[in-house]
């Protein structure tokens, strides 16, 4: 069947099987491999994308269900982040500005204050789980920009991490909100995340 | 290289491979795409234990999309795979199955799902045996043998001072026996590789794995090639822990027979399912432990029967017995230990290698061992710890020496002065709190701690070499390549800031490469805590060799002593004196320079840890080049209503030498703590007659967001003489801590000792109501 939705702030026509699982028309029809399978069972959150904001289990998800609908991957986050919520505020090249000690050169776009805060934190490992949990928190900040930690652990419950504790994960969320947050209160330039310094440590339990 | 004034080393670091990481585009085995490409699934037993009668592929080569089914018979080489001797793996069985996830044909078609359908109409004739199920069942005289050898994979003893005569002179004495459970990798990435054969009569295999080049060797061995037609590249890898060993080199194997046959790209990929059965697991364990000691707390023998069930192949088992045995005594000065481990074959998943490698096991049955102990002699747990804790000097339990590096004194005080500053627990014994309970309230509180040590090195289980590969361009960029794999710990990091630091570039200037196996030298299993502290050294070696060229050169360009040239910042300098100004030059001028000069601006290094020299018999001998050492508190409340547990605090010490990547450590605490409270408190393989029945992650509790501990790390340094910049691992000792913490937590809680790994909700519970009514009655 033809499938018409909007990825990425662009809109897509494919032509798929309607069987086919959300999670494979991405990877493997259009190529966007950074939503990632971890168990096939809507268990672990990998392959979590955002379907009109709301975090998805896509590898449960059939490819039909993506019809009309607006949808966020990983790959969406960074350059065309700005154009899909239409938030022109600056937010993203202040946050790079300020967290831009990764080592990301040459044709790497501007990240997400998300992306920039579990840099600075810490708060990635193996960078599997990563992509979902990313889209997981946003989903959460773009819903409510000031989270407590109950919050952010109930949002982020159903992505699984073997590899970080949690810990700094929590600490990458809360960051990108106080950023956030700071931004829209000083909008322009500079007005994103310090230097990847000692940070106080939140008790986050 | 130790008083110097330190650039990168010691800073807390972003990972430089983290861009790519939160942006989705790091290519992982399975992201990767080549036309033509196949994918393969194996036809998996099903049945624990039996014989294999017939297999026939006829029907499921007839399906739709299916291009080939393939058996034992189809592959050219011996059809053995496995970590060491004895290697008694099949890559494909074709006599007898001895675990459930035993693959016995593969099949490969254009697509996974077809792949998967084809795997499951494969028919296959089975006798079914009765499979043996449990270490005594195994050991029982007249047991049917599941390897020709018998069912014994590996015993050794170790024999320090005479434990007989140590229990003699004992005033108080401890004994119990304690079980640990199987325990999953879970990594969330399953299994891949992707084997592509060249046009060049070579194969090029793309791995989600640790140790690119056991699967160079088993698949060159397996194929009849030369290894040097094989060429094996590590894929961003989506963790391990010790779990991508032996099975990718299965996968590894079956992928490059299917696609030098079909002359095409063949993907295999594991489900969740088949990662969990099909790949190897953390031992459970059975471990007598006996403990004696003067009544001024002086521990004087130590006793320990270890058994291992290793599931139905020896994976590392061989080497798990060893580690196990070398650790079980603890960090502790003890005169006399004996101490036996037997790791056993039976008709479940093998188990290997993960984190901690039979140290949270004995780690576990040690420091409840001491917590019992300090009970009975009415003293501080710590205190007695701290009394009994090794020191400089003084002979560890294989009558190993350190002159420095042993910083478990220190562990224990940094915790102590912690605990000592800290608020105490906020104790809510309000009678709203005992709603529905009983007087005392409705929460238990509990204080554990407990002390560990973890070998660095490779050490017992064989020789420890790292090549590394640094080089300067004419930019003054440096690439370094090192033979050990990062997957996710961070040791890229860690190398690259090894390399900034000797060089005095910045971190944006040093690229480390994945591990390929055509450029690096063979650098053995990235195991054993070793990256940081074997392979660090390496990359420090090289690099200095690379820097004395661009000294030299910079030394010409400034018309000074080479002595007089420092390297910083991406400048060579030469500081100022009585006479001169300062005077820098751009590091590519003078590396440019050195290129048309002819000095060489790249170098081959080797790291070589002295060999361990010790008596096989007794295990008495030089084993590791240095132990990490830990110490961990951690403070619990228990719900007397659910058994639910809060852990409250937990603090854990760790003496690595020298942090390299401060946020990096904190990383590798928090996520090993996290895995070892997982094994304590939350995760257990289920068996039912041999079969995994909870081999999913919803019936398998991997720790999620709401599990997560309150984890703060004290980093001691107490540097290490043959680590880079006095470095030691930490990657692995983290798990033991917690998990040892943990169970002496709520033993102190409910003044029940649970001799028994999980320490799950239910058992809590359980145990409680059982408390409660003899109380009652």
């Amino acid at each position: 069947m033809l499938l018409e939705f909007e990825l990425n702030g662009k809109q897509t026509r494919v032509e798929a099987e309607p069987t086919l699982r959300a999670l494979d028309l991405l990877r493997d029809v259009l190529g966007l491999t950074g939503t990632k399978e971890g168990c096939g069972r809507g268990e672990c959150g990998a392959c979590t994308i955002l379907l009109d904001g709301m975090p998805v289990n896509s590898c449960l998800l059939y490819a039909a269900k993506l019809q009309g609908r607006r949808v966020t991957t990983i790959e969406g986050l960074t350059a065309e982040d700005g154009t899909e919520d239409g938030a022109e505020d600056g937010t993203e090249d202040g946050a790079a500005d300020g967290g831009g000690d990764h080592a990301c050169q040459g044709d790497c776009p501007p990240l997400h204050p998300l992306q920039e805060a579990f840099l600075a934190e810490g708060a990635v490992q193996c960078g599997f789980c990563t992509p979902g949990m990313i889209l997981s928190a946003k989903s959460l900040l773009d819903r409510n920009p000031d989270p407590d930690v109950g919050e952010i652990e109930e949002a982020l419950s159903g992505n699984l991490c073997r590899c970080t504790g949690y810990g700094k994960i929590i600490k990458a969320v809360q960051r990108a909100a106080g950023d956030g947050i700071k931004a829209a209160r000083e909008p322009g330039p500079g007005s994103g995340a310090g230097k990847s310094g000692r940070r106080q440590r939140g008790a986050t339990r | 290289m130790n008083g110097q004034k330190l650039s990168v080393v010691g800073r807390g670091v972003p990972k430089v491979d983290g861009a790519e990481l939160v942006t989705g585009r790091a290519k992982f085995a399975g992201d990767l795409r080549f036309p033509g490409m196949l994918y393969a699934v194996a036809r998996r037993a099903g049945i624990p234990a039996g014989k294999i009668r017939g297999i026939d592929g006829s029907a499921a080569l007839a399906l739709p999309g299916v291009r080939a089914i393939l058996t034992a018979g189809d592959i050219p080489g011996p059809n053995i795979i496995g970590i060491l001797p004895p290697f008694d793996q099949p890559v494909l069985a074709s006599q007898e199955v001895r675990y459930e996830g035993e693959s016995l044909a593969l099949a490969v078609a254009e697509s996974r799902e077809a792949a998967g359908r084809a795997a499951a109409a494969i028919r296959v004739d089975l006798e079914s045996w009765e499979p043996i199920l449990d270490v005594d069942q195994a050991l029982a005289e007249g047991c049917r043998k599941i390897h020709p050898e018998g069912n014994i994979t590996f015993s050794k003893r170790l024999v320090k001072g005479d434990v007989e005569k140590g229990f003699a002179e004992a005033e108080v004495v401890v004994e119990n026996t304690y079980h640990t459970s199987f325990q999953e990798h879970a990594y969330l990435e399953p299994e891949t590789v992707v084997a592509v054969p060249g046009g060049d009569g070579r194969v090029t295999v793309y791995a989600s794995c640790q140790s690119p080049f056991h699967i160079r060797g088993h698949v060159a061995a397996n194929l009849g090639l030369p290894a040097s037609r094989v060429k094996v590249i590590q894929a961003y890898t989506g963790g391990s822990f010790g779990g991508k060993d032996d099975v990718a080199t299965e996968i590894g194997c079956l992928a490059t027979v299917a696609a030098l046959k079909l002359q095409a790209p063949v993907m295999i990929v594991h489900e969740r399912r088949e990662s969990i059965v099909g790949s190897n697991l953390r031992h459970a364990a059975r471990i007598h432990y006996r403990t004696g000691s003067r009544r001024d707390g002086t521990i004087v023998a130590r006793e320990a029967r270890i058994h291992l069930d290793g599931g139905a192949y020896a994976s590392e088992s061989p080497f798990v017995t060893m580690k196990a045995l070398i650790h079980a005594g603890g960090p502790y000065h003890v005169p006399n230990v004996r101490v036996e481990c037997t790791a056993v074959y039976t008709n479940k998943t093998y188990c290997g290698a993960f984190r901690g490698f039979g140290v949270p096991q004995v780690t576990f049955a040690s420091e409840s061992q001491i917590d019992e102990l300090a009970a009975k002699l009415n003293m501080d747990p710590l205190e007695l710890r701290r009394r009994n804790a090794l020191r400089a000097g003084q002979a560890n339990a294989t009558g190993q020496v350190f002159a420095g590096s042993v910083g478990i004194v220190q562990t224990i005080e940094r915790i102590a002065e912690r605990r000592d500053r800290l608020p105490p627990v906020r104790q809510d014994r309000s009678a709203a709190a005992g709603a529905g309970s009983t007087p005392e309230g409705r929460w238990l509180y509990g204080r554990g701690c407990a002390c560990l040590l973890q070998g660095i090195s490779n050490g017992a289980e064989g020789i420890d070499v790292v090549g590394a590969s640094v080089q300067a361009s004419q930019d003054g960029s440096v690439l370094v390549g090192v033979g050990l794999t990062d997957m996710g710990q961070g040791s890229r990091t860690v190398f690259a800031q090894i390399a900034a630091e000797v060089l005095g570039v910045t971190m944006d200037r040093v690229t480390v490469r994945q591990v390929d196996t055509d450029s690096v030298h063979d650098s053995g299993p990235t195991v054993a805590s070793r990256s940081t502290t074997v392979g660090g050294m390496a990359v420090f070696k090289a690099a200095e060799e690379v820097k004395a060229s661009l000294v030299k050169m910079a030394s010409l360009m400034l018309k000074c002593e080479e002595e007089q040239v420092l390297l910083e910042e991406n400048f060579a300098v030469r500081a100022s004196s009585a006479n001169n100004p300062e005077v820098r030059i751009p590091l590519p001028e003078v590396c440019t320079a050195a290129y048309w000069t002819g000095f060489p601006l790249m170098h081959l290094a080797f790291s070589r840890a002295p060999e361990a020299r010790f008596d096989h018999e007794t295990h008495q001998g030089d084993i590791y080049i240095a132990y990490n050492y830990g110490t961990h508190l951690m403070d619990v409340r228990i719900d007397r209503l659910t058994g639910a547990v809060e852990v409250l605090r937990h603090l854990a010490a760790h003496d690595l030498g020298k942090a390299i990547n401060p946020m990096g450590v904190e990383g590798q605490v928090e996520g090993g703590a996290l895995i070892g409270f997982g094994m304590a408190h939350l995760e257990r393989i289920e068996h039912e007659g041999g079969c995994i029945r909870n081999a999913n992650f919803a019936d398998y509790a991997v720790p999620s967001i709401k599990d997560r501990l309150p984890t703060e790390t004290i980093i001691v340094e107490d540097p290490n003489p043959t680590g880079p910049y006095g470095a030691k691992g930490v990657g692995e000792p983290p798990v033991a801590g917690t998990a040892a913490a943990f169970a002496n937590a709520v033993a102190a809680a409910t003044g029940r000792r649970f001799t028994r790994l999980p320490i799950r909700r239910e058992d809590l519970l359980a145990a409680l109501q059982e408390r409660d009514a003899a109380k009652g009655g």
